[in-house]
């Protein structure tokens, strides 16, 4: 090697501060950092190269730190209070209307709102700049819940109080995300008192429906503009079929009667707060997947993984179970006093519902949404066929339902955690 | 080196073949992250060429990452933008899903475009293949075949030795998952459908190419490949200084020159804007024939009017490492200890995706001290008038082909401070002062030269002024396209009939 050749050498590794990696980076250094003409430059380089070839280096990948989950304290205290306080309408309601028509009236809207929620979250508000891209729609959101009202009349009150229903909770939802859960809560408890002082149920239902409407219309009217990209339609149909999916299931068992007071909606609680816990939990799993692999050669990725390395994603699954389980079960023996024993199995059959809520999700999170829909339709199916058995036991239809998603679900997360390299390779990133 | 003769020039053509070219050409125009959906030097070539030759139909396909954003050019009547291209996007590939898989694609574009001696007509049959089932593109790199014929594709390419290629490091599961990633959005790039052209014009040895190259395997479309910076070179500068790990860079810059190696073998006509270019070009192998260096070229100025002489310095370029900002920060501060009335103004925005780099200099403007003598102005929208009330101009890339603000200060009759990188110093040879990249001392001390002897710097703009409208002018560069397009059109016309 030339005298030439061996500073030129020196100089880009000084530049570098490593070896080239090849030719052309020799080449690029000495040309844009040395001012060596282009052809010179080449030339050297190659000539540079030409030694032994030395050992491969081993790569690691610098995995993006762990991204801050958004808040949701506030909005998990909101969404208790807005239960709570919705669950105290359902005796003022059942006195004016009848409970049979705040029962017909709840069974219709829960599906529709969670079916509308989980599709609007999909398309829009899970996403960066989701409120933006909603707001682009806000016409056709008006135009649509002013549509569902008109429509609804014809099914007379049933219909009227269930279109109420839905367009409270679904603009809550977007109110919620707009970072003013505490002025939705005001609306909806603030209803409570005043049912209780004896202004009629519905006309206050009616009155929180147009003012949450009106928030969540003020809300999207001052987001701030920004460039954003809504998600595919078969990724909001996929997610609205399975809110649909789940709401039915939550409405499904007989022995749960949602106008005979506040005690289904509150057996509701602690598998909601659960599950508000384990999602945060599960802000991490995404990120799992990179921290796992990275250092672990790509070569070797075909086989099967070591154990340290297919158990940092399903060290998050893991952890998300325990906490939405813990909590589900402190929050549930907490409230059997108030609620009675009999309401056991509903307690169960909710903590189920929202361990398999989990579990889509994540099949969601690591781009296998179909198996979430296909398992909430075997549940649902299966719940449907329970309560045409009548059975005696409370939440025995929720519960069967909630257990063949979560039997269906948990092995399908498992085997894609245990591959950890394909999952990451064909499935998260390829959407 | 002397650009090659090209022979495009169209045979005698019978009054049958005059009718096919006389139905205006239909040109497909093919961007990389540029025109219309980014300012700049490409852009504003790409602008130039669609609004002076209006014989042609111009159809501009963008690929572009997706960000929602309107273009920022308005396309001229006989354009139209097809697309655009959103690669790392949500959507899915249209399509007829057609029975069958090829779960050995992943493997040979991984063969294909990483390996040192890659086949690109293996590559090119793969990317057929894509256009031919676009909806088996996202089947295949979704199922675990496809992800274990990349792995093997994968360990091919990690254990070849050559010499002149380096050692290939190892790379780990996260880089290799990454790279299939990569992978899967060229075939997607490949499977977007084309619109009929008679011509394809490429304006970058990457991405931008990928479609072209399928149009013309399935067409027979001559094709024309200009090259501003040498997209290899850069990928390669943006390796070298991200201080990534070894497998990543590794994989980034494999794949710029899988891309350009591809690009050079189908283009029938390569177009660099300088010289200095064309010695990458043929360190690739490619048949200096195929060379024709076109330089680009500024509309021919009114006589320039003297500088004010209140001490300016101006320099155009976005916020970007390869604009390497931080030696015009030192230039600016060794400057202004030796001339304190100097005033710098920089015009240009930041790159997307280097905000990190735009701190890095606001960070070392504040370590300076610079204050108010420097000032980062933004965007501007008038180059012509921001250069005209400069006393000298100053450019400090470390990469560039010809770049246009040297050619707006030339029109302008400024004199210019440069680093000598690409075809900056085939211009400004007798009009301004050259250094090494990253040299501040010796472009600080040009800079003190000119401000201080304004009777020189203004004899340099002149001649600066002078050798742009000999050389450097806009007709030249439209004319040489013109002739260009015309020629591969008449060819493409004859061909069509022939075949018919």
């Amino acid at each position: 090697m030339s005298p030439d050749v061996l500073r030129a050498g020196l100089l880009v590794e000084a530049r570098l501060g490593r070896a080239p990696q090849d030719a052309l980076e020799a080449a690029v250094v000495l040309e844009a950092w040395a001012g060596v003409p282009a052809q010179q430059a080449l030339e050297t380089a190659r000539a540079l190269m030409s030694g032994q070839p030395a050992a491969p280096a081993t790569s690691r990948a610098a995995p993006a730190a762990p991204s801050r989950p958004p808040r949701q304290l506030l909005e998990g205290f909101s969404f208790v209070v807005a239960v709570a306080a919705i669950a105290l309408w359902a005796a003022p309601l059942a006195a004016v209307l009848g409970a049979g028509v705040v029962r017909d009236a709840l069974i219709l809207a829960l599906p529709v709102t969670l079916g509308l929620q989980w599709g609007m979250v999909a398309r829009h508000l899970g996403r960066p700049s989701g409120l933006a891209g909603l707001a682009e729609q806000r016409n056709t959101l008006a135009l649509t819940a002013a549509a569902l009202l008109f429509a609804a009349a014809v099914l007379g009150l049933t219909g009227a109080l269930a279109a109420l229903l839905i367009v409270t909770w679904t603009a809550g939802t977007v109110v919620i995300r707009r970072g003013w859960a505490v002025a939705y809560c005001a609306v909806v408890a603030g209803a409570v008192p005043a049912m209780l002082l004896g202004i009629p149920a519905p006309a206050l239902v009616a009155g929180v429906a147009a003012v949450t409407a009106a928030l969540a219309w003020w809300a999207l009217a001052t987001v701030p503009t920004a460039a954003s990209r809504p998600g595919r339609w078969s990724r909001t149909l996929a997610a609205g079929l399975t809110g649909v999916g789940l709401g039915v299931l939550l409405v499904s068992d007989p022995t749960v009667d949602w106008a005979d007071g506040a005690a289904p909606a509150l057996a509701l609680l602690p598998s909601a707060l659960g599950a508000l816990w384990a999602g945060r939990h599960l802000w991490s799993l995404a990120g799992a997947f990179p921290r796992a692999l990275a250092g672990f050669p790509a070569c070797a990725a075909r086989d099967a993984v070591p154990r340290s390395v297919a158990l940092g994603p399903a060290r998050v699954l893991a952890g998300a179970a325990w906490r939405l389980t813990a909590l589900t079960a402190v929050g549930s023996v907490a409230l059997l006093p108030w609620l009675g024993t009999d309401l056991t199995g509903v307690l169960v059959g909710y903590g189920l519902i929202a361990l398999a809520t989990m579990l889509i999700g994540i099949m969601d999170a690591l781009g296998r949404p179909s198996l979430g829909v296909a398992a909430v339709a075997a549940s649902v199916a299966c719940a449907l066929a329970v309560r045409a058995l009548d059975p005696a036991v409370a939440g025995a239809v929720l519960a069967c339902g909630g257990a063949v998603a979560v039997l269906l679900l948990l092995p399908a997360a498992l085997v894609l955690l245990a591959r950890p390299a394909r999952t990451l390779a064909t499935s998260v990133w390829i959407t | 080196m002397a650009a090659p003769a090209l022979e495009v020039a169209a045979p005698p053509a019978p009054a049958r073949r005059l009718t096919a070219v006389e139905t205006r050409p239909r040109i497909l125009l093919t961007t990389e992250g540029t025109y219309p959906y980014a300012l700049g030097g490409v852009s504003s070539w790409c602008d130039l060429l669609l609004r002076g030759l209006t014989e042609f139909d111009w159809t501009v396909l963008p690929i572009i990452a997706p960000h929602g954003r309107e273009p920022l050019y308005q396309l001229p009547a006989h354009a139209r933008e097809a697309g655009p291209v959103e690669v790392w996007s949500e959507t899915v590939p249209r399509g007829r899903r057609r029975r069958g898989m090829r779960p050995a694609l992943p493997g040979v574009l991984v063969r294909g475009l990483l390996g040192w001696n890659g086949d690109p007509e293996a590559v090119l049959e793969e990317w057929l293949w894509c256009r031919r089932n676009p909806a088996g593109v996202r089947r295949v790199f979704r199922s675990g075949a496809g992800w274990a014929a990349f792995l093997d594709g994968l360990a091919e390419v990690l254990g070849e030795r050559v010499a002149e290629a380096g050692t290939p490091p190892q790379l780990d599961a996260v880089e290799a998952a990454t790279l299939y990633h990569t992978l899967y959005w060229i075939a997607r790039t490949a499977a977007v459908p084309t619109p009929p052209a008679d011509v394809l014009h490429v304006t970058a040895a990457g991405w931008s190419a990928i479609p072209a190259l399928v149009h013309k395997a399935l067409h027979g479309t001559p094709m024309v490949l200009t090259e501003h910076g040498v997209y290899l070179r850069e990928a390669y500068l943006a390796a070298a200084r991200g201080g990534g790990p070894a497998g990543s860079r590794f994989a980034a810059t494999r794949l710029a020159r899988g891309l350009a190696r591809a690009a050079y073998s189908g283009a029938d006509v390569i177009c660099p804007v300088t010289d200095a270019n064309a010695y990458w070009e043929l360190s690739l192998g490619i048949d200096p024939a195929k060379i024709l260096v076109l330089y680009n070229g500024l509309r021919q100025p009114e006589p320039p009017v003297p500088p004010p002489g209140r001490g300016v310095v101006v320099s155009v370029g976005r916020i970007d490492p390869l604009k390497d900002i931080h030696t015009l920060l030192r230039v600016a501060a060794e400057t202004l200890r030796v001339v304190p009335g100097a005033r710098f103004e920089h015009y240009g925005s930041v790159t997307e995706g280097e905000e990190a780099y735009e701190r890095s200099c606001l960070a070392l403007h504040a370590q300076l001290q610079l204050g108010d003598r420097f000032r980062f102005m933004g965007r501007t929208t008038d180059p012509n008038g921001v250069v005209r009330s400069a006393d000298v101009m100053l450019m400090t890339s470390i990469s560039e082909g010809l770049p246009m603000s040297v050619l707006e200060a030339m029109s302008q009759g400024r004199p210019i401070v440069a680093t000598g990188v690409g075809g900056v110093p085939d211009v400004v040879k007798g009009c301004g002062a050259l250094a090494a990249p990253g040299d501040d001392h010796s472009l600080a001390m040009g800079v003190v030269m000119l401000l201080r002897n304004p009777d020189l710097a203004w004899r340099l703009g002149l001649r600066g002024h002078q050798r742009l409208g000999r050389l450097f002018n806009e007709d030249a560069c439209v004319e040489g396209y013109r002739s260009l397009l015309h020629g591969l059109a008449h060819g493409r016309a004859s061909l069509r009939v022939v075949a018919g």
